[in-house]
């Protein structure tokens, strides 16, 4: 064994140039900063944790990805995955055993689809009327309908699908690829999660933990309303001439000081951090800027509408974050957006209305911009619905109980092949019944998509070289593969 | 995957060039010992001379036996590299096998040397037996020779001398022809010297009473002020906490549970070092402080405290707790253990003997094993206890009693509390089953009466598909929440009888069996899947001579084996080498920002030679004839010339010591995230400076960051607003935050607080843009410049001028310059424009916050 000199600080030295691991929620600003420290030692297993981009294992087909997490999980029987043979079956005992979240309202009748659906696009997938925009797109995505995780509750099956175990802990995949590729932009966070307005999604900031991996990691939230970034801005009567005024006077007491103290390196590395710092804000600003963008643009995501305007903003901002070389995004619905054990019938069309136009818009957008080539599209929550009755009082009341054992997500982009449905679960929409696709082998093909061999993308901790699969089988589904 | 075992990966060959020979000199001519046998041992002795099989037959530990050759021949051709079998392998990459090969560097080297005649630098010794062996070279390496206290050096000029460390600097200095720094002027000497001591800025009255003392003396009395101070032990007990590896959780799993009771540890390092406790003694019961208590003896006072010492050996990350039985997990304990002992206390990197001989420090594998054995009657692999199981409760028997009688008035709560339950659960059966139709109500009651197993399948698909009969307690609140708040507030009275038991605490302790000391085996490769034979307890070979450890043959009680403790004497035996050393270059490092040794955890051959060897063996040697006692050692450091120098470079010796080696002038040091902390929250007013107990928590806000608070997530993780206000105790000084391995305060992680894996010998000061942004916009921040700027209104009153020279005051320990206080008056007026509502106390709140943010206070001059 072999003691680094400087692993206690986890922050590591490339000759004069170093990058290193800091505060969470600030780890990414780093990858420019300057260390004026030395190494008296030789190097030791040295381990050099940076946001500077690093090779794939392989050739990449994708090099960015935004992920629309629908937490709380839509219910793929009525979007998704069409069960005609269920409509014999309405209001009648489900032929089979089910298990129930919720046992005081759970009820075997079988709920048939509300919603009638149709073929679209040339490879004539079927999508739900709750759905039109999506439909206008299906030739770009790929439906895969035989997920599971088989864990039945909201917790367990986000953090499968996040950190590929039930438990918390562990580092999620975003935080993986980015320790795997680092991030092509300089000045902006390598892994950013975009939370919505109305609360964070089950396990909060576990959604985007870097677990045992260094900090710099982390995903970085940018928030709905101000500051967006923390640390990154004062508060708002700071914001502007004032900050302005008050870093001038400091840099007035920090070069006083210098002079008082001539050839002190660090001390003068100092002020430049103040005008990195600068730098960054600026980056930040510009990014979340949308004045740039056409009219055009903000109808097609529906920035005139109400109703689409906050889903379809933070869209926008993935699209802008991945130009700009961030290279993974997390756009999330709010706490139990799609939890829909209740009023199924209201509820489902509602936040279809909000997300639909912005997420088809972003498609669109990506693809016209050359950027769908290479930038993977994941939509999807932690589970699916069940094929009964949930709360079995009226048909305005009813809704549906968790089921994880089948459902249904889409990827689009990133060497993903388009117009394709992959998996089937049974004829109620039950179980994964054909090709099932588990979390790990969710991972695995991502990590492919990326140049990442998941065997390869490893992180020593705890005496034993870790990874996102852990040893857990992985398939790369080859068949949704360009 | 399969499981690796611990460190196999790590059998990586890694090897210096620059640290395993010094380049030779032009004139110099290569010898085996001096250049050659070190890069053979790093590279090839493992197969060929120093492990279990020879291969092919080839032994390179001697000269005589590379020319006398192997299977193939002779290895060397004295003054023909080119035919030189040895030369060849290494020079067309066929040897070692493996990845890691010679450099090229190392492969001339060896080439000049066959080529200039393969010489040695003496005899050979005739008898060198099988396997390891230590060379006469290495025995005389620098860290394993005897602590001798040197004649002071003749100086020119004695008048610098105000303590002996100053004769060892300044001959060095002369002897470049440079001198010491003019004295730092009193207000920087008041402030390093409280930083250094306290770690916490002076007070303006601390400050104007030691500039009016115009005494003689008047420094000297400042330092002792200071050593009597109560924020000392947390000062100093920092530092040791950091080589200890403290902290409050476990590690070594995603989970990271928390340690409730290690604070006991920390405290007793915090009142041990305000005790001036002696460094033997602390040692000492750290080490074994279970064993030091004789058989039989009551547990009193100080028998707690010596068991609560032994915290310092459960400091090491321990997943045992949630993989149960997992050997892998049980192993790593005790490595991490043992390289948190090496690294503290023998500054040598043992735990590179755990798979293999060292491949540069004179340390074979057994060596490892010896050691390790010490450990096994309390780390016993054959009888593993997880961390909860450690815990050693201080109840007493009248505790005992009390809490059992207590037990018996809860219980009778709990039964109550049942029966009602099974009430309320068939009374909602009997609602849920008059909901379904008359015909079947009774068929669905007996099935759901009866016990699963003797369930029919009718009666389980009738079950099915009325799911809503199966009622259970935790199911009955989705039912009837009434009932459900009732049987609550059963349990809660029954919570709240049981809480009137006395506290029971405990304390994280390592004592030894129960049962018999087990073999310990020497693990091939450092698997523990693979024991091979068994090995003896003991000390390093090394030292085996000079100073053998000696392990009780009979255990002196039946609770311990002794072994701890005959270790613990040994490291604090006069004679020994290595701890003395170990400890004062620390607290040299800790004083003047770079040990005289640069590698405070590696004092062998890859570290770092001394600065001044002569200065070090004199400190070690006087720390251990003044008792171990370090305040007296700080005194004598603190008021020497050396430490009272300006910090200021001299532009004249920047050519001649541009690193400052050989301390011509005291360093600039950043303050530790610690220290940085601590000083915003004195200076703000906000400080509160209670001692000792259990740790503050930390939590993840809203984003993920790490900040002081109480966890009010839901069970989902969610954030859920709610604020539960810490009283106070959220502004204590930061060796009171929990250290939680897995959750670093943001503010300390940015200026570089350890991560302890398993625990840190040495700082790292960074100087990043993350620091800067959190300087300008970060919460803690923003709200101390608040508080510092009410204070000092309240302090200094509405005038500019006055509230400028206040703050001036506290946050630097100085007085302005009449154009800082311009300056700053200008600055408040103006930013006072930019804000529309209360515009002076804003501008006041800006002003505070750039002080705190200057380099002037984050540097200690």
């Amino acid at each position: 064994m072999h003691t680094d000199p400087m692993r206690c600080t986890r922050r590591h030295f490339l000759a004069s140039s170093t990058l290193g691991v800091g505060s969470v929620a600030l780890a990414w600003l780093l990858q420019q900063d300057r260390l004026l420290a030395e190494s008296s030692r030789p190097e030791l297993e040295r381990r050099t944790f940076d946001l500077t981009p690093k090779p794939p294992h392989f050739a990449p087909r994708a090099r960015a990805m935004i992920s629309l997490f629908m937490q709380g999980g839509p219910s793929h029987i009525d979007l998704l995955d069409p069960k005609p043979q269920m409509a014999k079956y309405d209001g009648k005992p489900f032929p089979g055993t089910i298990k129930y979240d919720n046992a005081a309202q759970a009820s075997s009748k079988v709920l048939a689809s509300p919603w009638k659906f149709h073929k679209h696009g040339q490879c004539g997938t079927e999508v739900s009327e709750l759905l039109p925009h999506l439909a206008g797109v299906v030739d770009d995505i790929c439906v895969i309908r035989s997920m599971h995780t088989g864990v039945n509750n909201h917790g367990q099956s986000i953090y499968a699908l996040n950190n590929g175990a039930i438990l918390a802990g562990r580092p999620v995949l975003g935080s993986w690829i980015v320790y795997g590729l680092g991030a092509e932009s300089q000045n902006l966070p390598a892994y950013v999660a975009l939370t919505d307005p109305n609360g964070l999604p089950v396990i909060g900031v576990d959604n985007w933990s870097n677990g045992w991996l260094p900090s710099l990691y982390q995903g970085t939230v940018i928030r709905p309303q101000e500051p967006r970034i923390q640390n990154l801005d004062p508060p708002p009567h700071l914001k502007g001439p004032a900050q302005k005024r008050y870093l001038d006077y400091l840099a007035t007491l920090n070069r006083a000081h210098l002079d008082s103290h001539p050839g002190e390196l660090d001390l003068e590395a100092r002020l430049s951090t103040y005008e990195l710092a600068a730098r960054m804000q600026t980056a930040a600003r510009e990014a979340l800027d949308l004045s740039g963008e056409s009219e055009a643009t903000k109808k097609l995501y529906g920035l005139d509408d109400p109703l689409t305007r906050e889903y379809g903003t933070r869209c926008l901002l993935a699209r802008r974050l991945v130009e700009r070389g961030v290279r993974f995004v997390q756009v999330f619905t709010g706490n139990q957006t799609w939890d829909h054990h209740n009023a199924i019938r209201k509820a489902l069309p509602a936040v279809c209305r909000r997300t639909d136009q912005p997420i088809a818009a972003l498609i669109k957008d990506l693809k016209s911009r050359g950027l769908l080539d290479t930038t993977l599209v994941h939509w999807g929550g932690e589970m699916g619905r069940l094929p009964v009755i949930q709360n079995d009082a009226g048909p305005d009341r009813v809704g549906r109980d968790h089921n994880t054992y089948g459902f249904t997500m889409w990827l689009a982009g990133g060497g993903i092949k388009g117009g394709l449905v992959y998996g089937a679960t049974d004829e109620f929409g039950h179980k994964a019944a054909v090709n099932p696709v588990s979390h790990h082998d969710y991972h695995a093909t991502l990590l492919h998509l990326f140049g990442l061999d998941p065997k390869r993308l490893v992180y020593r901790y705890n005496g034993r070289e870790q990874s996102l699969l852990d040893g857990q089988p992985g398939r790369v589904v080859q068949e949704i593969l360009v | 995957m399969r499981r690796l075992p611990f460190l196999a990966v790590s059998l990586l060959f890694l090897a210096h060039t620059a640290a395993l020979s010094a380049p030779p000199a032009k004139d110099e001519g290569l010898t085996f010992e001096k250049h050659v046998r070190p890069i053979l041992k790093a590279y090839c002795l493992e197969c060929h001379g120093e492990g279990e099989k020879l291969r092919g037959g080839l032994d390179l530990r001697l000269r005589r036996l590379i020319v006398q050759g192997g299977d193939s021949g002779p290895a060397i051709e004295p003054g023909r590299p080119a035919d030189s079998l040895l030369h060849q392998r290494i020079d067309e990459g066929s040897m070692p096998p493996g990845k890691k090969k010679l450099s090229r560097d190392e492969v001339a080297l060896i080439g000049r040397w066959i080529s200039d005649g393969a010489r040695t630098a003496g005899n050979e010794p005739k008898e060198i037996g099988t396997g390891f062996h230590i060379t006469a070279q290495e025995r005389a390496f620098w860290s394993f020779q005897p602590i001798r206290r040197p004649a002071l050096p003749q100086v020119k000029r004695m008048d610098l001398v105000r303590a002996p460390i100053d004769a060892f600097l300044l001959a060095r200095l002369e002897e470049k022809g440079l001198s010491f720094a003019p004295e730092a002027d009193r207000a920087t000497l008041i402030r390093r010297a409280a930083f250094d001591l306290l770690g916490l800025p002076p007070t303006p009255e601390e400050v104007s009473r030691f500039l009016a003392d115009d005494r003689p003396g008047a420094y000297e009395r400042l330092i002792d002020r200071l050593l009597d101070s109560p924020h000392y032990g947390e000062r100093w007990g920092r530092h040791w906490l950091d080589v200890a590896g403290y902290a409050d959780s476990d590690g070594a799993s995603s989970q990271d549970p928390v340690r409730p009771w290690a604070y006991k540890y920390r405290d007793y390092v915090v009142r041990s070092f305000n005790a001036d406790k002696p460094f033997d003694l602390f040692i000492q019961e750290q080490l074994a402080g279970d064993e030091m208590q004789g058989p039989g003896q009551d547990r009193d006072a100080a028998a707690v405290e010596r068991l609560t010492a032994t915290g310092f050996l459960r400091m090491a990350p321990d997943g045992t707790g949630i993989n149960r039985g997992d050997a892998a997990a049980q192993n790593q304990v005790i490595a991490e253990t043992l390289k948190i002992v090496s690294s503290s206390l023998l500054g040598l990197t043992l735990g590179c003997a755990q798979c293999h001989n060292h491949r540069y420090d004179p340390i074979p594998q057994s060596d490892y094993y010896r050691l390790r054995a010490l450990f096994e009657p309390a780390y016993n692999p054959k009888d593993w206890r997880a961390p909860p199981q450690r815990l050693i409760s201080l109840y007493t028997d009248a505790d005992r009693a009390r809490a059992a009688a207590i037990e018996v008035e809860a219980a009778r709560i709990d039964q109550e509390r049942l029966k009602k339950q099974e009430e309320y659960i068939d009374r909602t059966v009997s609602k849920e089953l008059a909901k379904l139709p008359v015909e079947i109500r009774d068929t669905v009651r007996i099935a759901r009466e009866t016990p699963a197993a003797k369930q029919t399948p009718q009666q389980k698909q009738l079950l099915r598909e009325h799911p809503s009969v199966n009622v259970s307690a935790g199911s009955l609140y989705l039912y009837d929440q009434k009932a459900a708040d009732d049987l609550k507030s059963y349990a809660d009275r029954a919570a709240r009888v049981r809480a009137t038991k006395p506290v029971e605490e405990f304390v994280m302790a390592l004592t030894d069996g129960p049962g018999p000391a087990p073999p310990t085996h020497l693990f091939h490769r450092g698997n523990h899947d693979e024991p091979k034979g068994v090995v003896a307890p003991g000390g390093l070979t090394i030292l085996e001579a000079s100073l053998p450890l000696g392990v009780p043959q009979k255990a002196p009680s039946p609770a311990t084996t002794g072994r701890r403790l005959a270790l613990a004497r040994w490291l604090t035996d006069p004679r020994n080498p290595l701890t003395a050393r170990v400890l004062v270059n620390r607290f040299w490092l800790h004083h003047f920002g770079r040990g005289l040794v640069g590698t405070p955890a590696d004092l062998g051959q890859l570290g770092e030679r001394p600065t001044h060897p002569e200065l070090l063996d004199w400190l070690a040697d006087e720390f251990k004839a003044g008792g171990w006692r370090l305040k007296r050692l700080h005194r004598m450091m603190m008021t020497s010339t050396a430490y009272r120098q300006s910090a200021r470079r001299d532009p004249s010796k920047e050519a001649t010591d541009p690193d400052n080696r050989l301390l011509g002038r005291m360093p600039v040091r950043r303050l530790e995230a610690e220290a940085l902390r601590d000083a915003m929250l004195a200076v703000s007013g906000r400080l509160n400076v209670r001692f000792f107990g259990k740790p503050v928590p930390v939590r993840l806000d809203e984003v993920g960051q790490v900040v002081v608070g109480i966890d009010t997530t839901d069970s989902a993780g969610r954030p859920t607003g709610k604020v539960i206000p810490l009283l106070g105790e959220e502004y204590r000084r930061s060796i009171y935050v929990q250290v939680r391995r897995s959750r670093t305060l943001a503010m300390a992680e940015a200026f570089d607080a350890p991560s302890l894996e398993p625990n840190c010998d040495r700082r790292n000061s960074s100087t990043v843009a993350t620091q800067a942004l959190l300087l300008m916009n970060n919460e803690f921040l923003l709200e101390q410049a608040r508080a510092f700027a009410e204070r000092v209104r309240q302090e200094a009153g509405a005038q500019p001028r006055a509230q400028v020279t206040r703050a001036w005051r506290l946050a630097y320990a100085a007085e302005p310059a009449p154009k800082d206080v311009e300056q700053a008056v200008q600055f408040l007026s103006e930013q006072a424009r930019h804000f529309s509502s209360r515009p002076q106390e804003e501008a006041l709140a800006s002003f505070c916050q750039a002080l705190l943010g200057s380099n002037r206070f984050l540097y200690v001059d």
